[in-house]
């Protein structure tokens, strides 16, 4: 399943929040070439798990290894300056700047970035999301589809190693959900490595390579797709078991 | 024709700078001390506006600049422009420390932090009295010692030109860019590769900077410095002149810091009623007006000389080659 170098790895996670234990002793590796699937019931840790791996939340327990380096304690533009792009569930776009200065500002923050070549980029990814014809447009006027693909642009203005995006189907159209399917596979098969969370499992399954299933904090299940929703474990978590 | 505005700009300020002399000594000091305020009012858009830090320590800079200066001329016989320049470079410092100090802060919380920072500022100044000089006051060299007040006007003119093109360079920059982010949504700017933490630190520095190099003026200018430069009536003065111009852009904060000034010295025939016309002209203003009464203003005068299907506003929501940069 994963056929390259380890980009991420999360080592014994634990995360809690008061009395709640978001993450429970989760390891979790990304390798190059991946399309992992992440799913789990609310309240699983999923999000948290994305939190924690790409800086937005540190740790109780547990680390973080991007590229064999220890994250410990390193805010998130560090993690993103390694490659690590992320999404978020609600999308976090900037609202009051325009489609293409959301896309200029991952861009200019790259060494020896300059404002024509990050610029013309860009357009070139507005053109692959369908978004060049908004692109003057103030983000807050998008749609809510076209706010997750401006998101998923933005990430990959990082020229990133690897993306966790946080449910990117959730309350799209599905003319533009197969859009976005669409363009993570196109992306996939382009060298990018890929970890999507969402409770769509049809478009979950028919993505992802490698499907990793949580429940109450815990890993359940790390395998190929159609081996894991065969799994008994699985089916009694999402059946409340 | 493009850039018209620049243009008229450009022989506003000539016609300004020619005719100055012709202003009567009273309207002269209102006018110097509207430039004081402009550049008070464009460093904390920059802050307030452009990086959504809501400080309300911002004359408190104001205030440690000028006595910095003043002290260190006095003190050490250096000459002014070295100490307003040490007073820039302590109000850096000073801001940069605060906005470490408040990185995880934002909204009330902020305000109400740096509002605590700006009293502590104050009652130093006024219980230390014996290097202060405390509510007396404390005399400062001037900058001129000249029978008029053109001199002071053409410095004041020539600091808020140096302030607005440099904070203008900042804004249009890729850090201007980033801080506009940060403003938006910090967590997204972190995740998209922005230092937060580095750009909030840098924007207190700079933004109290400017403050700093502002209060050097007027403690040079006005020949005595009091602990009330720094004090809540002026915090709350500088909010309302930046808010009723336009918080978000430099020209517009400027625009608001010389109507405000202006236009309370010709109330003050009404006495202390002239502030509560201001009160409602600030509450009219967050309630239609958002953005500033001179946004709408400056937005027009921006888009003179533009073809006209243009400043329809429907072509430039199509996509524009080079637009961005």
């Amino acid at each position: 399943m994963s056929h390259g170098a380890e980009l991420v790895r999360g080592v014994g996670l634990v995360k809690r929040f008061g009395g709640i234990i978001a993450n429970d002793a989760v390891d979790f590796a990304v390798a190059e070439g991946d399309l992992i699937g992440l799913i789990g019931p609310n309240g699983s840790g999923k999000t948290t798990l994305i939190n924690v791996l790409t800086g937005h939340l540190d740790p109780d327990g547990g680390g973080v290894l991007v590229r064999g380096q220890k994250m410990s304690g390193r805010p998130p533009h560090i993690y993103a300056g390694m490659g690590v792009a992320r999404t978020f569930q609600l999308t976090q776009l900037w609202s009051r700047m325009t489609v293409l200065e959301n896309m200029l500002v991952p861009g200019l923050t790259r060494p020896h970035s300059t404002w024509p070549e990050v610029t013309r980029r860009a357009r070139r990814y507005l053109e692959l999301l369908n978004l060049s014809p908004v692109e003057q447009l103030q983000a807050k006027n998008l749609s809510g589809g076209q706010q997750k693909l401006l998101e998923l642009g933005r990430c990959l203005m990082l020229e990133p190693a690897v993306l966790f995006l946080d449910e990117p189907f959730a309350g799209v159209h599905p003319r533009l959900r197969e859009e976005i399917i669409t363009a993570i596979r196109e992306l996939h098969q382009g060298g990018r490595t890929f970890v999507v969370v969402d409770h769509d499992m049809e478009s979950i399954f028919r993505l992802s390579r490698r499907l990793v299933v949580m429940a109450r904090g815990r890993k359940i299940a790390d395998g190929e797709p159609a081996v894991v929703r065969m799994d008994q474990t699985v089916l009694a978590a999402y059946a409340g078991l | 024709m493009r850039r018209l505005h620049v243009y008229l700009l450009f022989a506003a300020v000539v016609l300004a700078l020619v005719y100055a002399d012709r202003l009567n000594a009273y309207w002269m000091h209102v006018a110097i001390i509207a430039m004081y305020y402009g550049i008070l009012a464009s460093s904390w858009s920059l802050l307030a506006g452009y990086v959504g830090l809501f400080s309300l320590g911002h004359t408190a800079f104001a205030s440690i600049g000028g006595y910095t200066s003043a002290l260190l001329v006095k003190w050490l016989g250096i000459s002014i422009p070295l100490g307003m320049a040490a007073g820039i470079v302590v109000c850096c410092a000073l801001g940069a420390g605060i906005g470490w100090v408040c990185l995880r802060m934002s909204g009330p919380y902020l305000a109400i932090f740096t509002l605590g920072f700006s009293e502590i500022v104050r009652i130093t100044l006024s219980t230390e009295d014996d290097v202060t000089a405390g509510m007396a006051g404390l005399r400062t060299e001037t900058l001129f010692h000249s029978a008029t007040r053109l001199p002071y006007f053409y410095v004041a003119f020539a600091l808020l030109a140096v302030s607005l093109l440099l904070m203008g360079l900042l804004v249009r920059s890729r850090w201007g860019l980033f801080l506009r982010a940060i403003r938006e949504d910090e967590r997204a700017a972190g995740a998209s590769g922005v230092a937060v933490a580095r750009f909030r630190i840098l924007a207190f520095a700079i933004a109290s900077g400017f403050a700093g190099l502002a209060g050097g003026f007027y403690a040079h200018y006005i020949g005595i410095m009091t602990p009330s430069v720094g004090d809540l009536d002026e915090m709350a003065k500088l909010v309302v002149m930046t808010v009723i111009g336009g918080m978000e852009r430099l020209p517009t904060a400027v625009g608001g810091a010389f109507v405000v000034e202006a236009v309370l010295e010709l109330l003050r025939e009404y006495g202390q009623w002239r502030l509560p016309i201001f009160g409602i002209v600030l509450l009219l203003t967050m309630r239609f007006a958002r953005n500033g009464l001179l946004t709408p203003v400056w937005l027009g005068f921006v888009r003179l000389g533009e073809p006209r299907v243009e400043r329809r506003g429907t072509v430039r929501d199509l996509p524009q080659k080079d637009s961005a940069a």
